[in-house]
């Protein structure tokens, strides 16, 4: 061996494993919606426009901050073109860091104004919904839980199941419910929650699985998650909670352009690809999301926004509220 | 040529953890808020007891399992040594995920306690128990393969089996239980994934809560990982008294050629008992295979394995051959106790027990700069990671063998003028190749199970297979991510299949 020969090994390694992707047509995304619904969405958007997607996605146990963090930290020199978030608040960490370029896809027109930032910042689309799951062979019929409170009620001391509100949905969900009925109101939750033995499961799919498989009573998750036991025979039943209350929290899955991003424009053709409603329609069909614009099929069982009370929040003071309990909220996990 | 391995290993490991000091003064006060509360050092304290108890069952179980199969007469101890050793080299979450389908609730022979057990901290300690055993097995059997013949034979002729065991074997595979230990409790303690599955909480998962949470403060991770310093120093002080400068043989060197120790009347009973140790850690991948059979999971397998295998493959190659050569010039300057090499020693162990998650942080700001892309977005930056985190694997493989080969060799190639390149590839080299090639092929294993480290900054489109079956795990078909699991396990084989071959091929060819 050879000293001159370490540069000349590093750089035919540096060929092997740079050389192995061509960089020219690709576009990269960063996503937080779950892999098994997101990914064969954009294997089709590679045949139909001859682009290479290239993908990073969340972990369950990270979901939604993973994934934001890593936009976070390689802000200095963005990797991604676009960050397709699995909910509407995390846009607003990046917008508030000046990572986001504005973009209005001509295709986000009949996108309802609440679900889309004026100026193209975010554009909402196919949301998911916070239901509560609840095993049949658990719970009588007649003691169907409805609301989000039931969580803390003595009667299922144990029983009840959610998710590690540090990461993932579950943290906009707090955050929201903290928003409508304050502070002090939300602290109580929480605290009953703890007393009553409510299981911090590591994510929403665990939740999922903690009531498919009866270990818990009933809990809190998305409707993707529900759709997902429903499709496995679970004998669950998804209830839509708080519908004579506050109503049931919608979130859209939201598309954001990377300021900086190293493909741009492919980066706008992905966004507008996501954005036309055979997608919304495909994501009510594959996951159970909630199509936000009007003519968009669903499947039986899914249901449309309009059918249900929905919780009246803005997405920009929950982001706000979701980062100003943070340190409360690690004390509540206790990490 | 020290130097130079000096350097590529300061890069690598040393940059990203400096770049996280760096970070230390902006978050001092958070910092100190942090860990001036008690939890982290209740978490700490924790996870070091679950170390402990893992660690003190897998030495009770390791140690006299790695006498049966190195100095016994146990049947079929070569085959059994191969099926025990392998669950190792598979990513821990992979049979975390295999025993939630034997013991979960709808589990194989799962009921509502069984599934309360497994998703406890009796539940970690079981998963981890079975999975870092065959470290304590394979290090006791190596090192009772290199004892001296002469020796035990000399104690068997006035002493009983048991009393030469006690006095002889286990006394002289005392550097490697001590090496067991120290492995154990450092793969332990900084094990993620599977008390993350099992809802079990650890100070790296509250490290990584700074990392994975909404408010990103990698100031904060890395000054509450500070606690995790003096416990890697102080794992080095242990292992540098009762192990550094002893010899103990690596595997194959001495082979099983002398009379094995009978077993008597124990024999079947002891076999029984070896085997089902060795067959229950099997089971959680005989029933992942059977998930994965029902439901079509294994015909969906290609559609959602995309090029993750050859991501693994590619980038774990390429950073064990750098690991290789790493480990071949440290390991040697390390075992020569060469100036500077004591230190980069440290480095090494510091990179290996430093949260994965910190380090992947750290490498992101150190890599991701405009002139860095060729490293950053590509396989390259997983090859980085890899070298960083299991340099150590591969120098201390080396270095053991090394310490094996007569220092006179060397010498005398000096007195007759031969420069230091000459010796290390005319002498050290063809003496440690077999080491080289282990610790090439051991460092290529950690890096095919490596999920915790990759995770963080894999390049887009780019990931291993362990992250890929990591992100499909909760929402993925179970049915597929089983699938997914089995193509993981059917990998680490071929792997092990072919370091086996190459073994036996140059055992032949000599």
């Amino acid at each position: 061996m050879n000293a001159r020969l370490w540069p000349v090994f590093l750089a035919i390694a540096i060929l092997v494993l740079g050389g192995c992707s061509s960089r020219s047509r690709e576009v990269v995304v960063y996503t937080s919606v779950d892999q098994v619904v997101s990914e064969p969405i954009l294997r089709d958007f590679e045949k139909q426009s001859g682009l290479t997607v290239r993908g990073v996605f969340d972990t369950e146990e990270t979901k939604s901050t993973g994934v934001l963090n890593r936009l976070v930290a390689e802000a200095a020199h963005p990797q991604a073109d676009v960050f397709w978030s699995g909910d509407p608040v995390r846009p607003f960490v990046l917008i508030k860091r000046g990572l986001v370029a504005p973009y209005e896809s001509p295709n986000a027109a009949r996108i309802p104004p609440t679900f889309r930032a004026s100026d193209g910042s975010w554009t909402g689309f196919a949301a998911r919904v916070r239901v509560l799951l609840v095993n049949k062979n658990r719970v009588l019929a007649s003691a169907t839980p409805r609301s989000i409170r039931d969580l803390a009620d003595p009667r299922w001391k144990g029983a009840t199941a959610i998710a590690n509100p540090l990461f993932g949905t579950t943290t906009m969900h707090v955050a929201a419910l903290f928003s409508i009925w304050g502070d002090e109101q939300g602290r109580a939750f929480l605290q009953a929650l703890k007393d009553n033995q409510a299981r911090i499961a590591s994510s929403n799919g665990e939740v999922k699985r903690l009531v498919a498989t009866g270990e818990v009573a009933f809990g809190v998750a998305d409707t993707d998650d529900a759709q997902e036991a429903l499709a496995d025979h679970a004998p669950i039943e998804v209830v839509f909670p708080d519908q004579d209350g506050i109503g049931t929290l919608v979130m859209p899955t939201t598309v954001s352009l990377m300021r900086g991003s190293p493909h741009p424009d492919a980066g706008k053709r992905l966004i507008d690809y996501l954005l036309r409603p055979e997608v919304e329609q495909r994501l009510a069909e594959a996951a159970a999301h909630v199509p936000l614009r009007a003519g968009v099929q669903t499947p039986q069982g899914v249901k449309r926004a309009g059918e249900f009370k929905a919780m009246q929040v803005d997405y920009n003071q929950v982001a706000e509220e979701m980062e100003r309990m943070q340190p409360l909220l690690k004390g509540w996990v206790g990490l | 040529m020290l130097a130079v391995a000096g350097a590529v290993l300061l890069v690598a490991a040393l940059l990203p953890i400096l770049s996280l000091v760096a970070e230390l003064p902006a978050t001092a006060r958070t910092a100190i808020a942090v860990l001036g509360t008690a939890r982290p050092w209740e978490l700490l304290l924790r996870s070091m007891a679950l170390a402990a108890l893992v660690t003190v069952a897998s030495l009770a179980a390791g140690v006299p399992l790695g006498l049966l199969i190195a100095r016994t007469d146990l049947p079929f101890r070569r085959l059994l040594w191969g099926l025990h050793l392998f669950p190792f080299f598979l990513p821990p979450f992979v049979l975390a995920l295999g025993w939630f389908h034997v013991l979960g609730r709808t589990g194989l022979v799962g009921t509502e306690s069984t599934s309360r057990l497994l998703f406890s901290g009796g539940g970690a300690i079981w998963v981890l128990w079975l999975t870092f055993t065959p470290v304590c097995t394979s290090l006791v059997a190596i090192a009772l393969l290199g004892v001296d013949a002469g020796l035990e034979e000399a104690a068997r002729l006035v002493a009983s089996p048991v009393r030469v065991a006690t006095r002889i074997l286990i006394p002289a595979a005392r550097p490697a239980i001590v090496l067991a230990t120290l492995l154990v409790f450092a793969l332990t303690i900084s094990e993620l994934a599977v008390p993350m599955f099992l809802r079990v909480q650890v100070f790296p998962a509250a490290v990584f809560a700074r990392l994975g949470g909404i408010d990103y403060a990698p100031g904060e991770a890395f000054a509450l990982a500070l606690p995790l310093l003096p416990l890697a120093l102080l794992l080095l002080a242990v292992e540098r008294r009762f192990v550094g400068p002893r010899v103990f043989a690596v595997a194959g060197l001495r082979g099983m050629a002398r009379e094995p120790i009978p077993l008597g009347t124990w024999r079947p009973l002891v076999t029984l008992a070896a085997w089902l140790l060795v067959l229950i850690a099997t089971v959680p991948l005989w029933v992942l295979l059977s998930r994965a059979s029902r439901g079509g999971g294994l015909m969906q397998v290609p559609r959602w394995l995309g090029q993750a295998p050859s991501n693994s493959l590619l980038s774990g190659a390429i950073a064990a051959t750098v690991i290789a050569v790493l480990g071949f010039v440290l390991g040697h300057a390390a075992a020569r106790r060469i100036r500077g090499a004591s230190s980069l020693d440290a480095l090494s162990m510091l990179a290996f027990i430093t949260p994965a998650p910190v380090l992947g942080v750290g490498l992101i700001a150190v890599w991701n700069r405009g002139w860095t892309q060729p490293v950053y977005g590509t396989l390259a930056i997983l090859v980085v990671g890899f070298v960083a985190r299991y340099a150590v694997v591969g120098l201390r493989t080396v270095s053991s063998v090394i310490l094996q080969s007569p220092r006179a060799l060397e010498e005398a190639a000096a007195t007759t003028g031969a420069g230091a390149w000459r010796r290390l590839a005319r002498i050290v080299l063809p003496m440690s190749a077999r080491g080289v090639v282990a610790g090439w092929l051991f460092a290529f294993l950690f890096c095919v199970r490596d999920l915790e480290t990759a995770v963080l900054f894999y390049p887009a489109g780019r990931e291993p297979l362990t992250v890929r079956l990591f992100t499909l795990e909760a929402n993925g078909p179970p049915a597929v991510v089983a699938g997914l699991a089995v193509a993981q396990v059917a990998l680490t084989a071929a792997v092990l299949a072919l370091g086996a071959a190459a073994f036996a091929w140059r055992r032949a060819w000599r």
